[in-house]
């Protein structure tokens, strides 16, 4: 809640977009907060119409592949299992049921903030393995990284991670190269990018021709983001700011990139509707092995068609609105949502249907 | 809806499904249709009953005997009854601490003297280890009416002006944060009788319905005001009173204030031309000193609640669905 001189702060900004938009330009929030700061402020009803603003694939439970959903699921029921997750993951519709559901049938489902909890799960019950769902970006990665280290180090070994991390850079590219986009700017993701620096998304600039703002999450760095874009956009020159300077160094944090690298290697991943991306995702190395769920719990992951209908990958990658999608609230909604873009607090459809149902705002 | 989860306790969306599948089953001359707080029984006395199973049962700011005085109380409150008689109902786990027990009644015991409420029935069960977590209590409060006016949500009109008694969420973000081990060391929770708040206001004529802001927060009061009577609410964000500490829970946690319990602080809706006396009668009581007007009732978006947000955007509030979760990043 804005006080004292921001409002003036914010004003000046809103006019500045005005006048730095004369033609229209489309932009894409690639961060999952972004897309809900940007409808929890209402930040749509104070830029010009010109300007699109398109949501990208920045919410980690949307982009989760529909097979992986169901792998992790099957598994949760399991006796002997304690799953460790997340909180955005327990509603989310797999094939048959959710997380929830299974809670309620009687599977031990804890929700955790952190990954380091584990170990502590792990060690009061050494009856039981303890399932992590590891989903997330570079933001949770180096965090599913450090458990594991510590795991390790102090021979922990009930532990399982189901490893369905993402790195941003890659599905990036995909977008850029998409030529039905027509992207003119990314606003970066800023919590991202206080792990990876500057350095991994200057070919977006570079090599395709497109603006980007590395933009934090409040209502006037988003403002800014969105006139520093503008400003590119008419000046003709695309290249890689930050407005996010108070929290994101040029070189990243070196240590969590580490950990990563300690942990992890690049693998392929499939993203729920964009479909597999050359070394997108991140699997355990060898020393970590032990520990990967899909050996050790016998998980099935199998290719599994996203429910009839539902357009979550469409809306994922910015091809449709979630207006557009014919589900969207007739038949899909918070109540019962059929794909993940719907259920997940951060997910583009879950936004657009809580914050301006009905496009009556 | 097959089989519940915990989202059908949350009070949102899912809840209210819920509450109409179990009164279904009811034929209408066998119940009384009013979704507020407390509903008006015979010769001017009023009915209210609520459950406790508040983990953990000490919070920064109470306790869940204190919270079950204060919850039932809290719920006639608002109507403009003054809350005389409770009775409690105690579910037990075998091997609990009775120290802890009679730590939890006293406080009870404490908030019911200093609003002169009178125990007036209990029941006592004890269950074999693993039945419940611990201790459930439920508690049926009955008191009668103090105000010449029916006060509820059907009196809410257009123009009408929309209070809040104190800042949000307080109690949500204590409970959260001790529950996901923050350390927040000034966040306590807002748990207090409002009775002795509430009971000024309920001469003032214009006054048209209160409502304890309780599971699913402030949020979820307006949506069901504006859905329940069809009228359209605009509330500014600015004006809506949040502690720092609040808002840096809600940070972490991924949680909106606006859905966060409170436990000590009731939504008003007031004649605009008697606003101002009943913010100034809030504020004589040191729970009240927050208290704000935080929006109005309007003539547009029927059963929808328009945030006015603090860039000068509008956006909806929409009531939430289940339970809220804490979010990956």
């Amino acid at each position: 809640m804005y006080k004292g001189e921001k409002p003036a702060r914010i004003s000046l900004l809103i006019k500045a977009l005005n006048r730095l938009a004369p033609k229209n330009m489309t932009f894409m929030e690639v961060c999952g907060t972004h897309t809900v700061s940007i409808f929890r402020n209402g930040i749509r009803s104070v830029v010009p119409q010109n300007i699109r603003l398109l949501s990208g694939p920045g919410c980690p439970v949307c982009v989760t592949a529909q097979g992986d959903i169901d792998a992790i699921i099957e598994t949760a029921g399991n006796p002997g299992i304690i799953v460790a997750t997340y909180g955005d993951m327990m509603r989310v519709p797999g094939t048959s049921g959710s997380l929830a559901q299974k809670r309620s049938e009687g599977a031990d489902i804890r929700i955790i903030t952190t990954a380091s909890s584990c170990i502590d799960l792990a060690l009061q019950n050494p009856s039981k393995e303890i399932l992590f769902l590891a989903i997330g970006f570079e933001t949770t990665a180096p965090a599913t990284a450090s458990m594991l280290m510590e795991a390790k180090e102090r021979a922990v070994h009930n532990i399982s991670v189901a490893c369905f991390h993402k790195r941003t850079p890659p599905v990036l590219e995909k977008l850029a190269m998409d030529k039905d986009l027509k992207i003119d700017g990314f606003l970066l993701p800023g919590h991202v990018s206080v792990i990876l620096g500057y350095e991994p998304y200057r070919f977006l600039a570079d090599s395709y021709g497109i603006a980007c703002s590395i933009t934090g999450f409040e209502a006037e760095d988003i403002l800014l983001g969105l006139a520093d874009l503008a400003k590119q956009v008419m000046d003709g020159t695309p290249c890689l700011h930050s407005t996010y300077q108070r929290a994101v160094k040029p070189g990243g944090n070196k240590l969590a990139v580490e950990l990563m690298e300690k942990v992890f290697v690049n693998s392929n991943a499939v993203w729920r509707g964009i479909g597999e991306i050359p070394d997108s995702g991140m699997k355990l190395n060898e020393n970590f092995r032990d520990y990967d769920a899909i050996s050790k719990l016998d998980m099935a992951v199998r290719k599994v068609a996203p429910p009839k209908g539902c357009r979550c990958g469409d809306v994922l990658s910015g091809r449709i609105t979630p207006r557009e999608c014919p589900l969207f609230a007739k038949g899909c909604d918070p109540v019962n949502p059929i794909g993940p873009c719907m259920v997940s607090g951060e997910g583009t459809c879950s936004a657009y249907y809580k914050y301006s149902r009905g496009g009556r705002f | 809806m097959g089989k519940l989860n915990l989202g059908h306790g949350s009070g949102g969306r899912l809840t209210q499904q819920l509450i109409s599948e179990i009164t279904g089953e009811f034929p209408d001359d066998a119940k009384i249709p009013e979704l507020e707080d407390c509903t008006f029984i015979n010769g001017g006395y009023a009915i209210t009953i609520d459950g406790f199973t508040v983990s953990p049962r000490d919070f920064p700011g109470g306790n869940i005997g204190e919270l079950a005085i204060c919850g039932s109380s809290n719920d006639l409150a608002v109507r403009g009854i003054k809350p005389e008689f409770i009775s409690m109902s105690l579910i037990i786990e075998e091997g609990f601490e009775l120290e802890e027990l009679k730590r939890y009644m006293k406080s009870a015991a404490l908030i019911c003297s200093k609003l002169g409420i009178k125990l007036a029935a209990g029941d006592t069960k004890v269950v074999p280890s693993g039945s419940v977590e611990g201790m459930f209590i439920t508690t049926c409060a009955v008191g009668r009416s103090v105000t010449p006016f029916k006060l509820g949500m059907a009196n809410i009109k257009t123009g009408d002006s929309i209070i809040v008694t104190t800042s949000i969420g307080r109690h949500g973000a204590a409970v959260g944060a001790s529950r996901f081990k923050l350390a927040a060391e000034a966040l306590k929770s807002d748990c207090a009788p409002l009775w002795p708040a509430l009971k000024d206001l309920v001469d003032i004529e214009g006054l048209r319905a209160m409502r304890d802001c309780t599971r699913g927060g402030l949020g979820t009061v307006m949506c069901e005001w504006a859905e329940g009577n069809n009228i359209g609410i605009e509330i500014d964000e600015d004006k809506i009173p949040v502690r720092e500490e609040v808002h840096a829970v809600c940070d972490i946690l991924g949680f909106d204030p606006l859905y966060l319990a409170c436990e000590g602080c009731a939504a008003i809706a007031v004649s605009p031309e008697r606003e101002t006396e009943v913010l100034e009668k809030l504020k004589k009581h040191d729970i009240c000193a927050e208290a704000s007007h935080i929006g109005t009732v309007v003539n547009s978006h029927k059963s929808l609640v328009g945030l006015r947000t603090s860039i000068g955007g509008i956006r909806v509030v929409d009531m939430p669905v289940g339970e809220m979760l804490p979010r990956i990043c």
